[in-house]
């Protein structure tokens, strides 16, 4: 059995504001699937060397050069709020 | 005569020989898509108006000889998590409900290069994370072997209509089984290709190390079409690879591994019977069948239900009401991202965005991350080897036939073990399909897969053409309460 879950403090990381309904299902479920991950976590594994890709090729990164993929109004075109042709948020403290 | 389930190559000389046109063959897809889709619901939208001009312009080339290729004027259908410019792409999340694309997949840009006509954009779990499309924000799509069952997932829709015929072909992608599980359950071929052979430029990333394109085809062959129309390095995607020369597996007297762990608990009799049914048929074409052991296959499942979690959790902070989609009001920006996070999301992805936010977390990272990390790396290890011995591996798609709605929803655990036989092709990148090959004792569709080495695409595909010509699998849904 791990630890108990703080589902507060990993939803806060998250950023998913969550009903208690929700807390109380989502830490049984999240503690039933991490007791599922115990045989891995406790196998003893020799370090391997890790790639992001799953056939280790290197990544063929572009030119660092700026192009123009979508226009300015494009980029805006889906933004829930904006003026002045820039995206409007609430501000970030009380 | 209905033209829907024919393949590709079909389609194209009747049109060539005009003895069908590119818009005939349109109002027969919508057609059946009018009687079909009402008990289906595998399209989320259909672009039926939008058609005519397009249908109208192909029957030109076709008259003046002028076509664009062989995919020119055939109807396909887009899993709803691929851009196309001017469309929804939904995700079937209530997040992205109002999002239109402003650009097309790379996919998208080589499709219509080559006269390809979209039916519409297909139903999926929401944001691909599922096995059902039960959780789609939309509503279900039902399976058109049997509504009261899944169609798969998360791919579902996709899969569904090329098996209703409301469209010829259909793109899905494949993160841990979402084109190949879906596939079989509706009876077609689903086809993942190697890691990075096709962009993912423009499909919305889940897990951006597992996740793949592919196609959903009435036969192996529509697959290879679709799978050479669409493959090739694309500078927007810096995961995609460029053609390398890799040995081939054999096509004759090929050595074919059975792999041992997924053949045992937790598989169906049905489904360990059709592996057995194939594997005879491959030994009467002159192949050899011996048993594999493979044991991080049984580790699949942990690995993957760690690694893609964490790649969601950080793929999915994109939507935070800032940029695109759906936003809910908050004092501040922090509130409001919690909001908007709160009421966009549904149940399973919000489940998977904790799973992976706690996977990642400090004093969690080693045990759980990294120790995923290296066993794939462990994993794919023993499938190199393996493939030293043998050309190809081969195992059922899914450890049953489809399950009916609900059987599966309260038990979390059995839902994702639904991917156990397809989940380590995407971890080790290597390609996979999956070929219908006969019915469970429900009546209902059953499918093998076969593996092959990375790069072998076009080698597993050919293979795989050879296999489906032996089994011969004809059978078709009877759509009940619709018209068939």
């Amino acid at each position: 059995m791990t630890d108990k879950i703080d589902i507060k403090n990993v939803a806060k990381l998250a950023a998913l504001k969550l009903t208690t309904e929700e807390e109380n299902k989502l830490e049984k479920d999240l503690s039933m699937i991490i007791d599922h991950f115990a045989a891995l976590s406790e196998m003893n594994l020799p370090d391997e060397k890790i790639s992001i890709h799953p056939l280790g090729t290197p990544l063929d990164l572009a030119d660092d050069e700026a192009i123009i993929f979508l226009s300015h109004e494009e980029a805006l075109s889906n933004a829930p709020e904006s003026s002045d042709g820039q995206f409007v948020v609430p501000p970030s403290l009380d | 005569m209905n033209h829907y389930k024919l393949s590709i190559s079909e389609i194209n000389k009747l049109f060539k020989d005009k003895k069908l046109k590119p818009s005939e063959l349109y109002s027969e897809v919508f057609e059946r898509a009018a009687n079909t889709e009402s008990i289906i619901h595998g399209h989320l939208t259909l672009f039926q108006d939008e058609n005519i001009k397009k249908a109208a312009d192909a029957d030109k080339r076709y008259e003046n000889g002028t076509e664009l290729g062989i995919l020119d004027g055939i109807p396909i259908a887009i899993k709803d998590n691929i851009n196309i410019a001017g469309y929804a792409t939904t995700c079937s999340s209530q997040m992205l409900s109002n999002y239109i694309s402003p650009y097309d997949a790379t996919v998208i840009t080589k499709l219509k290069d080559e006269g390809v006509m979209f039916t519409g954009k297909t139903n999926l779990d929401e944001f691909a994370m599922g096995s059902s499309t039960e959780n789609s924000a939309f509503g279900p799509t039902k399976n058109p072997w049997d509504p009261s069952r899944v169609p798969g997932g998360s791919s579902g829709g996709s899969a569904a209509v090329v098996s209703a015929g409301s469209a010829i072909a259909s793109l899905g992608s494949d993160t841990g089984g979402s084109i190949r599980q879906p596939a079989s359950f509706c009876g077609v071929v689903g086809f993942k290709p190697t890691y990075g052979t096709v962009s993912r430029f423009g499909l919305v990333a889940f897990a951006s190390s597992l996740d793949q394109i592919g196609p959903i085809t009435n036969n192996v062959e529509d697959s290879k079409i679709l799978f050479n129309s669409m493959k090739g390095f694309d500078p927007f995607d810096a995961t995609s690879g460029k053609e390398s020369k890799t040995k081939q597996p054999k096509l004759k007297n090929a050595k074919i591994g059975i792999i041992k762990e997924l053949m045992e608990d937790g598989i169906s009799e049905d489904a360990k019977l059709e592996v057995q049914k194939v594997a005879k048929l491959l030994e009467s074409q002159g192949h050899e069948i011996v048993e594999v052991s493979l044991p991080l296959t049984k580790m699949s499942i942990s690995i993957y239900y760690l690694i893609a979690p964490a790649e969601c959790s950080a793929n999915l902070s994109r939507f935070d009401g800032v940029r695109y989609g759906n936003r809910v009001a908050g004092n501040t920006s922090y509130e409001m991202m919690e909001n908007t996070r709160a009421e966009g999301f549904g149940p399973e992805v919000k489940k998977r965005i904790l799973l992976g936010t706690y996977a990642l977390s400090a004093g969690y990272y080693d045990a759980f991350y990294g120790q995923a990390l290296k066993a794939r790396a462990m994993m794919k290890k023993e499938f190199t080897e393996t493939y030293k011995e043998v050309d190809y591996l081969i195992s059922p798609t899914t450890p049953s036939d489809p399950f009916k709605f609900g059987e599966k929803s309260d038990n979390q655990l059995e839902m994702y073990m639904s991917d156990l036989c397809t989940i380590p092709a995407n971890l080790v990148g290597m390609p996979a399909i999956s070929i219908p090959t006969g019915l469970s004792s429900n009546g209902l569709p059953l499918s093998v897969q076969i593996m092959s080495p990375a790069n072998t695409d076009n080698t597993l595909l050919e293979f795989s053409q050879k296999l489906e010509s032996v089994v011969s699998f004809t059978s078709l849904p009877e759509i009940k309460g619709g018209v068939s």
